[in-house]
């Protein structure tokens, strides 16, 4: 579908696994994702999508294993003292790398469209404020919310939201966008335009991971489909053969109970 | 009847005179409280534990007894082992103590209201603590705490006449000094306009600021 490129690992996560508590959330996980690949992650809620991508961007900690952003060691833990080699400092500077999307779009309430996305590349690039403003104006335009820039986030639709904060993350230059459920919380008829946005990037070779409930969506966009389920990732695989022919039948369930919800 | 206008007016004066304290005192108790109090509020959900028990103990101890007992205490109390401070002083640091202590809870409170997904927006974008704080989180609790704090702020309106107890001269002092030399109800009524005055003014501050932060709401 798109130009991905095999040779460029975009995150390499190896082994990873996060419990809260005696809750093992995350159960030996390994994922490579490509440059400009576009992956859905599909599962039954409380299987781990969210934490997963959360370890991605340092959100939450891994308790052992080791996640690789462009080549650089974001996380590792070591068994016994739990302790993370790499430095918070360190961290930081790698997870720049990484854009993410929030299901209730967490739009600072108290600047406008225009502030929530400038906000950022000022304030923790330290990048010069006018070159910052024209930046954020092309992208405004490209996600279509040029005419709500000066509007506060009280102001407009929940798809607009999502748009702002879809150009927010974009603000800052990312190689990796994370999306975690960025339609669940819209209305029906407003879920079309944040996927055409997200499509939009697929098409600019964006690399993505998208948790997500549409399923027709995921199809659509993402080139490989991740199913996960109790923690673990139990198939990995082109849309087609995930959803003509799934290796495991807790897939074949979990789609056809979707689909149905879908069409009620 | 004008030998009365100039009796008001000579009242007024003089009181007014008494009121220059007063004034100072609730503007170096504003000044300092309300930052002391923001950051007091962030030490007190700190992950530092026992800065949180202090600062729990504190806020228990200043909150839990009278101000006029935290007045003696500085005044007096402390004069007996040695350190005597002037009138405005003492006043002065048991009001700004007293106040953050009150104002710390309030902008804890107004901290925790933030919902975790501001902090996360903030985490993902790569803003380090002070930069969250500074840019995402406090101005919103600022804008929360505003209501809370103007009440804060009309109670110490009328808490600075408490400094009549340590000799210190203030509007209420003056006015009780013209009843007691004229044995008239005037100077009262005088100093009772005069503190509504300076109320109706930190109101009207208030809710102009409401008014410019409200705009996002
Ligand atoms: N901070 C936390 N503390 C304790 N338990 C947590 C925490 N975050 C997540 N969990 C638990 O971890 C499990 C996996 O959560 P996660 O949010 O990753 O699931 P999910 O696959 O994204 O589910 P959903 O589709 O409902 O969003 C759930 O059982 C959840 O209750
Ligand atoms: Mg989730």
């Amino acid at each position: 579908m798109n130009n991905t490129d095999p040779d460029m690992k975009m995150i390499q996560a190896l082994n990873i696994t996060k419990s809260f508590g005696a809750h093992t959330v995350l159960d030996n996980v390994t994922l490579e994702v490509n440059k400009g690949e576009v992956i859905a992650i599909i599962g039954p809620s409380g299987s781990g999508k969210s934490t997963l991508l959360r370890c991605f961007n340092g959100l939450e900690e891994i308790d052992s294993g080791r996640i690789i952003i462009e080549g650089d060691i974001f996380s590792e833990k070591d068994e016994k003292h739990h302790k993370d080699k790499i430095s918070a400092r360190a961290k930081r500077e790698i997870a720049k790398k990484l854009g993410m999307v929030f299901q209730h779009f967490n739009l600072f309430p108290h600047m406008t469209v225009l502030g929530n996305v400038v906000e950022a590349p000022v304030t923790v690039l330290g990048q010069k404020k006018t070159d910052v403003i024209k930046n954020a104006v092309m992208i405004l335009d490209k996600v279509g919310l040029l005419d709500k820039k000066d509007a506060y986030p009280s102001k407009i639709s929940g798809g607009q939201k999502q748009r702002v904060a879809i150009a927010r993350a974009l603000g800052m230059n990312p190689d990796i966008m994370l999306f975690d459920e960025p339609t669940s919380a819209l209305d029906p008829e407003l879920i079309g335009e944040v996927q055409k946005v997200i499509s939009d990037l697929a098409k600019e070779n964006m690399t993505m991971l998208i948790v997500t409930h549409e399923m027709r969506f995921a199809g659509e966009v993402a080139d490989r489909i991740i199913f996960m389920d109790e923690g673990k990732i139990i198939e990995d695989a082109k849309p087609a053969d995930l959803f003509n022919n799934p290796e495991h039948p807790r897939i074949k369930t979990f789609i056809d109970k979707i689909s149905r919800r879908d069409a009620e | 009847m004008e030998n009365y206008l100039q009796y008001v007016a000579d009242s007024t004066a003089f009181i007014l005179e008494g009121s220059v304290l007063t004034l100072q005192l609730y503007a170096v108790t504003i000044i300092f409280a309300i930052p002391l109090g923001i950051m007091l509020a962030l030490m007190k959900i700190s992950k530092y534990q026992s800065l949180r028990y202090l600062l729990t103990f504190y806020t228990w101890v200043f909150r839990g007894t009278p101000l006029l007992l935290q007045l003696f205490f500085t005044y007096y109390g402390l004069s007996i082992i040695g350190i005597n401070l002037q009138p405005f002083t003492a006043a002065a640091l048991t009001f700004v103590i007293n106040y953050s202590a009150y104002l710390t809870e309030i902008y804890r409170a107004g901290i925790e209201s933030i919902d975790k997904g501001q902090y996360e927006a903030a985490r993902a974008l790569n803003m380090d603590y002070f930069q969250t704080m500074r840019r995402i989180i406090l101005p919103q609790v600022v804008r929360r705490t505003i209501p809370p704090t103007c009440n804060e702020a009309i109670t110490l309106v009328k808490d600075t006449a408490l400094v009549v107890v340590i000799g210190m001269g203030d509007l209420l002092r003056s006015a009780k000094e013209l009843f007691s030399r004229d044995f008239a109800i005037t100077p009262f009524a005088i100093a009772a306009v005069i503190y509504l005055l300076m109320t109706t003014v930190i109101v009207y501050f208030f809710r102009k600021l409401e008014d410019k932060y409200s705009i996002y709401e």
